[in-house]
């Protein structure tokens, strides 16, 4: 058991949830995305989130439009879709109960 | 200066390196193998992945520098993560690599791995290769070392040949596919419909060409054949690359059956020196034994200088197979041709030394006058000592036995030859001629001096022993002791049966033949002996 193992799952768990906020706040492209997640150190290289972007997609949470880039290729926008945002819902309250759970119990051990 | 390649990347031109192409595209490949888990989406997320690239490219290019180097390669890699990385994440938690990948058809390599290592990684690499728990490969080298040493021999080799697993697509291509009896076949099948394509593709090539070289003139028919040329060449270059595994392979096998065979052929007789076994089980030829240099040391010249070539043969069936294995450097190469060389010239050196040991003849006559009055009939018979080798009836031969007298080791030979002539003078005399060969004339007298023939003699009976003793070390195989007996004019002799198989150049008056002459009585006559008692037959 390898402790960046651990540390990878963890933060691959909440990345879904974390991609769908961003969105939330307003359409966004890939570079966009993944510049937030890296300021936040959810990621650290850029590679995780092709995969899991188009997996997003193609489960209906997400769509996409081109738009074209003054500098470099057109640059793909996702759009949160409505049933990305009742995923979003659902997630949000997960999320609070999972942090006072955990909350509740590390305090606990203190 | 390098050359550059000019590549196409989310729809943008870029002029790349030749080295930065390469790095490139091997990443680009890793990352679509980590992905074939998921073949509807990869398509796609490589098509987003480029174009990522391509933006961060885009970035580095300006006015005044144009071209993508390695180095941006590097910083790509470093942003966008390991091909690891890109496995979709559900999958990642457990590590199912090789096992998804087996769908997708990607040729296993051997390499060694390093981050499961214990001394360089060849059993880990073996492991990933056969898809085995490398516990057990570990057992299978430590064993085999125990048992026969052929587990070190294999895993020093292994370890000379085998690359290690540095990049990712290399780690990816070390975990890769499992290969059984259908991948093989498929990669066949493979190989035959690209000389398949290759030669449709060939037709439709020659076929358009000859059409525009009718459409225009003769000349650009050439060019047709030089296209039906190429494409004949591309097919046979196929065709021998298919052959040429299998000869591959061939080699491999027999290389490998003949490596094991002679070193389990040395491995056992240096056991038996070990145990102690002089035994004469194994008959190895006097060359071997006979040396000066200690037979153990000769062996192993021998195991190598046969050994060495077939090792070479070895390593060069496995590069056929797989191209992977890399060329033995240029330290180990000259080292091994040394120690071939040593090899050969201590087999040399022993084969002269054998070749000159039995150059030149050496006789060592010896005479004894026998005191017997002219009234004594002569009793001459042959004995063996069946103490040290028995024989059920006394034959000559050229057979040289190892025998030990009273804890020396000595040869024990019977080519001991007889014959009785007559006496100029009024005596019995005997005499011994011990024939030996040497390196020069000097040794070989002294060796047949060495010759140790004895007899006895007791009133009128003289007993010859029917072998000689000579030294272990004597190596000719031509040691002859001859045995003859003047007798004077008019005296009579018995010859015993004992001396058959043992009589030589004997003169009768009697013609009778050798096989005749024994069991009989003799009178030494002008002529020769003359049978006193045989049943006289008339003479023809």
């Amino acid at each position: 058991m390898k402790i960046e193992n651990t540390k990878a799952q963890m933060r691959k768990g909440v990345l879904e949830y974390c991609i769908l906020s961003i969105l939330q706040h307003g359409d966004a492209y890939t570079s966009e995305i993944i510049s937030t997640l890296k300021s936040a150190e959810m990621i650290v290289v850029e590679g995780t989130i092709y995969p899991l972007l188009t997996r997003l997609k193609n489960s209906g949470l997400l769509s996409y439009r081109w738009e074209e880039s003054s500098s470099g290729p057109p640059r793909k926008y996702y759009v949160l879709s409505e049933s990305g945002k009742l995923f979003l819902k659902e997630l949000d309250t997960t999320w609070n109960n999972l942090m006072v759970a955990v909350n509740q119990i590390t305090n606990n051990k203190k | 200066m390098n050359k550059t390649i000019n590549i196409n990347l989310g729809g943008y031109f870029f002029h790349i390196d030749e080295t930065a192409y390469q790095k490139l595209r091997k990443y680009l490949d890793a990352i679509a193998k980590s992905l074939s888990d998921d073949p509807e989406g990869e398509n796609e997320i490589i098509a987003d992945i480029e174009a990522r690239i391509c933006e961060l490219l885009c970035e580095k290019i300006t006015e005044t520098r144009q071209v993508v180097n390695e180095l941006d390669i590097h910083h790509i890699i470093k942003i966008m993560g390991e091909p690891e990385d890109y496995s979709d994440s559900d999958e990642s938690f457990q590590k199912t690599q090789s096992k998804s990948n087996n769908s997708k058809s990607n040729s296993k390599k051997l390499f060694r791995d390093r981050e499961n290592r214990l001394i360089s990684g060849v059993s880990a690499g073996i492991a990933h290769y056969l898809d085995l728990d490398v516990v057990w490969i570990r057992i299978a080298f430590i064993l085999l070392t125990i048992f026969s040493g052929m587990g070190l021999i294999a895993y020093i080799i292994l370890w000379i040949v085998t690359p290690e697993a540095k990049t990712t697509a290399e780690k990816l291509q070390m975990e890769g596919e499992r290969v059984t009896i259908d991948n093989i076949e498929k990669k066949i099948r493979e190989e035959f419909s690209s000389i398949k394509e290759t030669i449709e593709d060939g037709a439709n090539n020659v076929k358009k060409k000859v059409a525009d070289g009718f459409q225009r003139n003769r000349k650009s028919t050439t060019s047709g054949l030089e296209e039906l040329l190429n494409i004949i060449g591309s097919i046979i270059t196929v065709v021998f690359n298919v052959i040429g595994k299998f000869i591959g392979i061939i080699i491999v096998v027999f290389s490998a059956i003949i490596l094991i065979s002679i070193f389990f052929g040395v491995f056992s007789l240096g056991s038996f020196e070990l145990l102690g076994y002089g035994g004469d089980l194994i008959n190895l030829p006097n060359f071997v034994y006979d040396s000066i240099i200690p037979y153990w040391i000769l062996t192993i010249c021998i195991f190598i200088l046969i050994g060495f070539p077939f090792l070479i043969l070895f390593i060069l069936g496995l590069r056929i197979i797989s191209s992977n294995i890399k060329q033995l450097s240029k330290t180990v190469s000259l080292s091994l041709l040394g120690i071939w060389i040593v090899a050969l010239l201590t087999v040399l050196f022993a084969g002269i030394d054998i070749g000159t040991s039995d150059a030149y003849n050496g006789t060592k006559i010896e005479t004894y006058p026998l005191n017997l009055t002219s009234k004594d009939t002569l009793l001459l018979k042959m004995v063996n000592d069946d103490e040290l080798y028995y024989q059920d009836k006394l034959r000559r031969s050229t057979k040289r036995i190892k025998v030990e007298d009273n804890g020396v080791k000595k040869i024990y030979a019977t080519n001991v030859k007889v014959s009785v002539e007559k006496s100029n003078t009024e005596e019995f005399i005997f005499e011994i001629r011990k024939v030996s060969e040497g390196r020069n004339k000097n040794k070989a007298t002294e060796n047949a001096t060495k010759i140790d023939y004895s007899y006895s003699i007791k009133d009128s009976t003289l007993k010859l022993n029917a072998f000689f003793l000579s030294h272990l070390n004597h190596r000719s195989s031509d040691e002859i002791v001859y045995v003859t007996i003047y007798v004077p004019e008019n005296n009579i002799l018995f010859i015993d049966t004992s001396i058959l198989s043992f009589l030589y150049r004997t003169k009768n008056s009697n013609n009778l033949y050798h096989g005749d002459l024994t069991n009989h009585f003799f009178e030494m006559t002008e002529k020769g002996l003359n049978c006193t008692d045989c049943v006289n037959e008339p003479v023809m």
